[in-house]
């Protein structure tokens, strides 16, 4: 089904990171790179469909269909393989923040700027 | 017999497992690590060794959809570059333990030495051309780490740019002629593997039907030059000697073993190799042609050289002139002087150059007019350069002799029997041009022995005697060198020296073709009557007696010719490249400034999505609104204008504030999308980022780009195409869907199973498919995802540390 909603909110969030990513201020450029890794992870999660159940099964037994099959009816759960895969993205994402947050400080250190038009041609 | 693949491909692996562990055992043993990569290198030698006797190939498949493996071949000439490359390694890693005392970056040099006698044994084991195209690479790579072995230093630099630039770039022009040779025999029918180059059912088995079917298609004079240029690059044929002097900047180890004794021989390898299939007429005039040009040139600028290395190298180029030239004639007697003089020039150029390590080092210059009167500091070596330069000069009894009489030999029979089937006078230019090259051979081998004899200039110091290491080595081929030339001394009087000549017979046997170059057991032996290639060989020793006390003349007439601007290949070779530089748009693309890059990629990702989706005339679908509660509505409507936000804020502390309140939205997003496991997720590292953000941000000053309306516009465009182009993705990508749904497996095996449902689902869980997922199917993922989690935090910790122990550069 045509997310048009979410095709609009992601487009508006990439181009905004993307915006972000071309400003000459180091930590703008991190949080550009922040943004367009939620706005990647919603994506992800959007593709496993958004509407089931949380794919958490009761009793054993019960073997529900996920939402991406098609005709899945309306008892689906969501995809759980997205999930996992966005769950480890966060994580991944989390570690990179941290450390491009370092790299700027040390360039801050090193160069006492944060301008990245000053730090460029040796 | 068989070679044994054990044995084969532990031969290949074993030089790189020593690369791989050189910084390791630099730690231990520091600068005897030579030791180690000599021991790695006669193991290698051993190796080599068992294979002796054995013929065939041994394959692993490596890239079956296409045909391509790793496949080795084992033959005669295999054999003697890999006991060239493993046997001179030994020698030349011995000699570094003393020649590099003290040098800078000796992990970089052993690793990258030992790599490269891999590449080498690759280079002459291969029999797939995807893997022989690949290993010859890998020694450029090599080469180019070794002359750039003083990157600091402009001459390295620029040394080892020009050789990669050349023996690439001719790398490329034989990956097309291999590729060509790949067609062309995917259409015979009795080659079984088209990528196969020797052994059973290969190009080189059907040599005669593959030479029909190269005519038939009109590609056999291509593929030839194609492959031409790829050996005349690497073995520094004329016009592409010119980075061979150059290659000189590395260590002197280097040189003596890749620009003398193995990498060089390269291009002369591949030449005997494809010699039993290209061998026909046009094949004589331009292998003979290039190896008599480049054996004349390089010997006559030889002669100018001022340095002993440059000297040395530019005979390196006339000797492989030499090689090229022998295989280019027809009949037994060109595949035999290519084969014995590969042999021979290793022998005693590698020792030349050991020579010019062992001078250099001791007297403290190269400059050929400060060296005179050696002999009497350093007996020994010049003991070794006696054998050595006479049989560069083509003496007898020395072993470079018997080989020149073979080149010799092999032109003047090329040139009878052309004239004779009514071909040009001209055929009588090439034992000429053999005999007028060889003078000047003769020549600069006799000025590098002087420097050994005569009288010492004052201005020369006083010189020590080299160590050991340096001594042995040098000692060992020289030694070799003599035994050779004795065996034809030996041989004369009927007592052979069976092992070495059945030897070079079977590596002349891998370069016969098979149509009509008959059996022939190869010998060699002082020539007992008179015939024209004894005369040819009498004229060149007389003539250069006769001009050698004319030496300065000669020199000087010829560096007055060599400094003419359009006679110099390095001329056009510097032009071009300064002309590259200035015109190409370096400055424009590689500013050296994120925003360029970040702009090109935005607008390249943009424009070749949006084209793909164009040229696939992808027609977006309907826009059916797909239930959304408001709740979610509202909730990503947040996330935008938090982001808007973040895009405006004034401020670093205004800007990570928000920057949360986009976290935060997409952690309810995940809530209200089922999701509660990325929801606590998210949560929890929203809350670590913030706190991070903030650690940081205290340590930073303000700071506000000022605004560049002009830039902020054009930004906003190039955002705007992104923006556009995921929308368009989402779009397409939400309305289709597979058929076949992953999930729909990890959903159904997941849980627990009926059975034990009530005993594990209730008292230890197992229902969340999510968390099944994590720690047990993708297990892996879960792994790298926290040995990155590790890595980042270790870079932080070494980041900040290494700023508070003051350790800056």
């Amino acid at each position: 089904m045509t997310q048009v909603i979410l095709a609009t909110v992601l487009g508006l969030l990439f181009a905004l990171g993307t915006y972000l990513i071309l400003r000459r201020d180091v930590v703008r450029v991190v949080w550009g790179v922040s943004i367009i890794g939620q706005a990647a992870n919603v994506y992800l999660v959007t593709m496993g469909g958004l509407t089931g159940q949380s794919p958490i099964l009761g009793h054993g037994g019960e073997h529900p269909v996920a939402c991406s099959v098609p005709d899945a009816g309306a008892n689906c759960v969501t995809d759980p393989l997205v999930q996992a895969l966005v769950l480890t993205a966060i994580v991944i994402g989390f570690g990179t923040t941290a450390f491009a947050l370092v790299l700027t400080y040390r360039l801050y250190q090193e160069h006492n700027t944060l301008d990245l038009t000053e730090v460029t041609v040796e | 017999m068989q070679p044994s693949s054990s044995a084969l491909l532990a031969l290949l692996a074993l030089p790189f497992l020593g690369a791989a562990f050189a910084p390791l055992v630099y730690r231990v043993l520091g600068e005897r690590t030579a030791y180690f990569a000599a021991a790695v290198a006669a193991a290698s030698l051993a190796l080599v060794a068992s294979l002796f006797g054995t013929q065939g190939t041994v394959a692993v498949p490596w890239i079956p959809t296409y045909g391509v493996s790793l496949a080795f071949y084992v033959d005669g000439l295999a054999l003697l570059i890999g006991t060239l490359a493993s046997g001179v390694g030994v020698l030349v890693f011995t000699y570094s333990g003393g020649y590099m005392h003290g040098e800078p970056g000796q992990v970089k040099y052993y690793a990258t030495l030992l790599a490269f006698m891999g590449s080498m044994l690759g280079v002459a084991f291969a029999a797939d051309l995807i893997a022989l195209f690949v290993f010859w690479e890998l020694t450029s790579v090599s080469s180019f780490l070794l002359i750039g072995h003083y990157q600091d230093a402009d001459a390295s630099q620029y040394a080892a740019r020009k050789s990669m630039l050349i023996t690439v770039a001719g790398g490329l022009f034989m990956l097309v002629g291999f590729l060509l040779l790949h067609v062309v025999a995917t259409g015979v029918p009795a080659v079984d593997s088209a990528f196969r180059l020797a052994g059973e059912g290969s190009i080189l088995a059907n040599a005669d039907t593959m030479v029909g079917a190269l005519r038939a298609q009109g590609l056999f004079v291509p593929v030839l030059l194609l492959v031409g240029v790829g050996a005349a690059t690497k073995s520094a044929q004329v016009p592409f000697h010119i980075w061979l002097p150059n290659a000189m900047e590395a260590p002197t180890p280097v040189s003596a073993f890749l620009h003398s004794a193995t990498m060089v021989k390269a291009g002369v390898y591949l030449v005997g190799r494809f010699r039993p299939l290209l061998l026909t007429d046009e094949w004589t005039l331009v292998f003979g042609i290039l190896g008599l040009a480049t054996m004349t040139i390089t010997a006559i600028l030889a002669v100018a050289a001022s340095d002993i290395k440059e000297l040395l190298a530019y005979s390196t180029a006339s000797h492989l002139g030499l090689i090229v030239a022998g295989y280019g004639m027809s009949g037994y007697l060109g595949a035999e002087t290519g084969a014995f003089h590969i042999l021979n020039h290793a022998l005693f150029k590698a020792a030349l150059f050991l020579v010019a390590g062992i001078v250099a080092h001791e007297a403290g210059t190269r400059a050929i007019d400060e060296l005179g009167g050696l002999a009497s500091d350093l007996p020994l070596t010049a003991a070794v350069t006696t054998v050595a330069a006479l049989g560069m000069a083509g003496v007898p009894p020395f072993n470079g002799f018997y080989s020149k009489e073979f080149l010799f030999h092999a032109v003047y029979y090329t040139a009878e029997h052309a004239v004779a089937d009514g071909g040009s006078v001209l055929w009588w230019l090439l034992p000429a041009v053999a005999v007028f090259g060889s003078i000047f051979t003769f020549l600069y081998s006799i000025r590098f022995l002087m420097l050994f004899f005569g009288d010492k200039p004052d201005a020369l110091g006083e010189v020590h005697a080299p160590p050991l290491a340096m001594t042995v080595p040098a000692v060992v081929l020289g030694g070799l060198a003599l035994v050779v030339g004795l065996g034809g001394v030996a041989g004369t009087f009927g007592v052979h020296f069976t092992p070495l000549e059945r030897f070079v017979g079977t590596v002349m046997e891998s370069s016969l073709a098979h149509a009509g170059e008959g059996e022939h057991s190869f010998s060699y032996y002082l020539p007992t009557e008179v015939s024209p290639w004894l005369i040819m060989s009498a004229v060149t020793i007389g003539v250069g007696a006769v001009a050698y006390p004319f030496f300065d003349g000669i020199r000087d007439g010829v560096r007055a010719v060599r400094d003419v601007d359009y006679l110099r290949p390095n001329w056009y070779y510097d032009g071009t490249v300064a002309g590259l530089d200035r015109s190409s748009a370096i400055d424009v693309i590689q500013t050296g400034n994120l925003r360029t890059y970040a702009l090109a990629l935005s607008l390249a990702l943009a424009a070749l999505t949006l084209g793909a989706y164009a040229a696939a005339g992808v027609a977006v679908p309907g826009l059916a609104f797909a239930g959304l509660g408001p709740a979610l509505v509202v909730v990503l409507a947040v996330a935008v204008v938090g982001a808007v936000a973040v895009a405006a804020a004034p401020s670093h502390i205004a800007g990570v504030l928000t920057l949360s309140i986009v976290g935060f939205m997409v952690a309810i997003f995940y809530i209200l999308g089922s999701a509660p496991d990325l929801a606590l997720t998210q949560l929890v590292i929203e809350t670590l980022v913030l706190v991070i953000f903030l650690l940081v941000l205290d340590k930073l000053p303000a700071f506000y780009g000022t605004a560049n309306r002009l830039r902020a516009a054009r930004d906003a465009v190039v955002a705007g195409a992104v923006g556009l182009t995921v929308t368009v993705t989402v779009l397409l990508s939400t309305a289709a869907g597979p058929d076949d749904v992953i999930a729909q497996y990890f959903v159904e095996n997941g849980g627990v199973p009926a059975e034990h449902g009530p005993i594990f689902a209730d008292a230890g869980g197992g229902g969340n498919i999510v968390n099944v997922i994590l720690v047990d199917f993708r297990a892996f993922d879960t792994l790298g995802e926290i040995s990155v989690v590790a890595m980042a935090a270790l870079s932080v910790i070494t980041l900040i540390a290494m700023r508070e122990r003051g350790e800056i550069q």
